[in-house]
């Protein structure tokens, strides 16, 4: 067996608030392997991209803090409560991409400036024209047209999917063994978005880079994701192979979910099996199973108990107490 | 023949490119240039395309909120661009709108009492005793406490945000209403939620609704018909089930490649389409979308298609329409 490229281990964070700490992420645990795509899903608040923050060592000082776990990079100890060598690690070996290009590039520096900053932080030793080539050839690799007339434009004469490509292209400039994609195409019509998701495709087999994908969006996790995590507020609800997920969803927020979507190949003007109620402050989460308040099988024990998360067979991990019994 | 609710005739609305110390006008945005449509009792007819194709200013021009450059909106069989204010105002009980962010379209600093009473004020209907019951019965027909009456919109979640935005909308008693994006920013399970509440209140009110979204999937959930936009220009027809099962213009059957499906063994071999959608200020000659599609021809550049009957009730505008049929 290889060693996962990142190792997280009982991942809990949160913020401190006018109304006392609030924790946003409790006890979460996973790994990826390198080519691999981890999904994080789950609705807003649910705590998907203060992990991916929290990995990053990017998490908002001074009221957001890690409160326990441990985050392994290639086996070594990249954030836990202090973390020396991450500012090594960040950007070369992992790197972020955003939902919203436009505020995540900056508006007044032409795109070549932007990406010439990447790569003298990753290769300080190379000479200034080579790195303009070597910003050519990132444009290039991330389908970029008329790359060279691109360097000079400045981020709002760009589309919205131009702008993703430009900021995928800074991402990559360390060759990164791992890439964070928060929401990346989320902001994008879905003709542009079916082209990013190829090119995040074609990028991690000719890289063998490591993902983490955030989304709210199944369809989008069916189409690029080797395994998920499923988060309900702050906790993991169920953990699986993605194949597995969609055939068999374990639990009831999986299955709720998969249900509330509209399908394409579905009758039209029926209701839809909406999951009723709404997703629960995180401040003032129930007792219990955070989802007990929302669930149709919910039952004492639930409300009383948070069910561990337990081995449902193959890698398949669900945090359910009643999950044998749903089939 | 039944007469159409809403009938759209040849729906042009440009605005002006300025440019230059005198802001002296150099050419037009053509948002909407010839969009015709018809909308039923009791029907909800379904607008899909890309950002910037021009839908959100179809239904902002149906309600005059945006003057048509040319063009007829008749509603109920009068021509609204003929009728004078007083009249505006008795019809703009019969036509309402939903907006996309419940938190920008509702008054922050009044109670939700004030937002459901205030149709009724500018109108001048019932006494205030009559305007606060009718008010909380507004809230219990979409689902929410008659008791929250007091409190203000900050205190609900988007989810129930919106389903203030549409007791307020319901409340003169429409015959039509335009849903503009009502349900893109929300999450799946409370998006869900708004679906049904709106094929709900449709069933019972015999509402007629125009459904405006990017979200083919969303969109033919909710629609009895469904018109593609493209540039400004509606591209293809068809009931629900017509436009899924045979999308006969080359742009929705791209659009619909591109609609991440649900499941991850699905096999569809995906064109995705090239390219951004291009400026409406200088559209394409001939077919507008010939710079992006694969069966385009150099007839395309040069001949603008017109709108041709495939079957009863599925129109597309493609000059090779009929070639495509059997690929």
């Amino acid at each position: 067996m290889t060693e996962p490229v990142l190792k997280v281990e009982e991942l809990s964070c949160g913020f401190n608030t006018e109304d006392g700490y609030v924790r946003v992420v409790e006890r979460l645990s996973f790994d990826i392997d390198a080519g691999k795509t981890l999904g994080l899903v789950g609705e807003s608040g649910c705590g998907k991209t203060v992990t991916a923050l929290a990995i990053m060592g990017l998490l908002p000082k001074p009221s957001g803090h890690i409160e326990g776990g441990t985050v392994f990079f290639r086996g070594n100890v990249l954030s836990n409560t202090s973390a020396p060598n991450l500012k090594e690690v960040r950007g070369r070996n992992i790197s972020m991409i955003f939902q919203e290009p436009m505020t995540a590039l900056n508006p007044v520096h032409p795109i070549g400036k932007q990406l010439v900053e990447a790569i003298d932080l990753y290769e300080p030793e190379i000479h200034q024209t080579d790195q303009r080539i070597r910003a050519l050839e990132l444009l290039t690799k991330v389908g970029i047209p008329e790359p060279a007339q691109r360097l000079k434009e400045y981020p709002h004469q760009l589309s919205g999917g131009m702008r993703q490509r430009v900021l995928i292209s800074i991402a990559i400039a360390g060759n990164p063994d791992l890439l964070v994609a928060d929401e990346p195409t989320t902001a994008l019509d879905v003709t542009v978005q079916a082209q990013i998701l190829e090119l995040l495709r074609n990028l991690q087999t000719n890289y063998g880079m490591a993902m983490i994908f955030i989304t709210h969006d199944l369809g989008v996790v069916a189409e690029i994701c080797d395994e998920v995590l499923v988060m309900y507020a702050g906790r993991t609800a169920e953990r699986a192979n993605v194949t597995k997920l969609f055939e068999v969803p374990r639990h009831p927020y999986s299955q709720g979910l998969m249900a509330s979507i509209p399908r394409l190949d579905a009758p039209c003007k029926v209701p839809l099996p909406a999951i009723e109620g709404i997703v629960p402050a995180l401040g003032n989460l129930p007792s219990g199973c955070s989802f007990s308040n929302r669930c149709l099988y919910s039952d004492n024990k639930c409300k009383k108990e948070n069910p561990p998360l337990m081995d449902a067979g193959s890698g398949h991990q669900v945090a359910c107490h009643h999950w044998q019994s749903l089939g | 023949m039944k007469i159409p609710i809403l009938e759209v005739r040849e729906l042009r609305r440009y605005f002006p490119v300025r440019t230059g110390v005198f802001l002296k006008k150099s050419g037009d945005v053509r948002a909407v240039d010839g969009v015709s449509l018809k909308v039923h009792r009791g029907e909800t007819v379904g607008l899909v395309g890309e950002s910037g194709c021009g839908k959100s200013t179809v239904g902002k021009t149906i309600l005059n909120l945006l003057k048509p450059t040319s063009g007829q909106v008749i509603f109920e069989g009068k021509d609204l661009s003929t009728i004078g204010r007083a009249q505006w105002r008795l019809l703009r009980r019969k036509i309402q709108i939903i907006f996309q962010d419940p938190m920008e379209s509702l008054n922050s600093r009044h109670t939700v009492g004030e937002i459901l009473e205030e149709p009724f004020i500018i109108h001048k209907l019932g006494s205030p005793m009559q305007r606060r019951a009718w008010a909380q019965e507004l809230l219990k027909k979409v689902g929410l406490n008659a008791s929250s009456i007091g409190r203000f919109p900050h205190e609900f979640s988007g989810g129930q945000r919106q389903r203030i935005g549409i007791a307020r909308a319901i409340a003169l008693q429409p015959k039509l209403i335009v849903c503009d994006e009502a349900v893109s920013a929300l999450d799946v399970s409370v998006q869900a939620q708004i679906i049904n509440l709106l094929l709900e209140l449709q069933r019972k009110m015999e509402l007629s609704l125009l459904f405006i979204a990017h979200d083919l999937s969303v969109v033919r959930h909710l629609s009895d018909r469904v018109a593609v936009m493209y540039l400004g220009q509606i591209v293809e027809e068809a009931s629900s089930d017509e436009i899924y099962q045979n999308p006969t213009h080359p742009y929705t059957r791209a659009l619909i490649a591109a609609i991440p499906v649900p499941s991850p063994k699905n096999t569809r071999d995906r064109a995705i389409l090239e390219g951004d959608v291009p400026s409406p200020i200088n559209p394409p000659s001939g077919c507008r979308f010939h710079t992006r599609c694969a069966y385009s021809r150099p007839d395309c550049q040069r001949k603008i298609p017109k709108m041709e009957e495939v079957k009863g009730n599925h129109h597309v505008s493609c000059l090779r329409w009929r070639e495509l049929l059997h690929l």
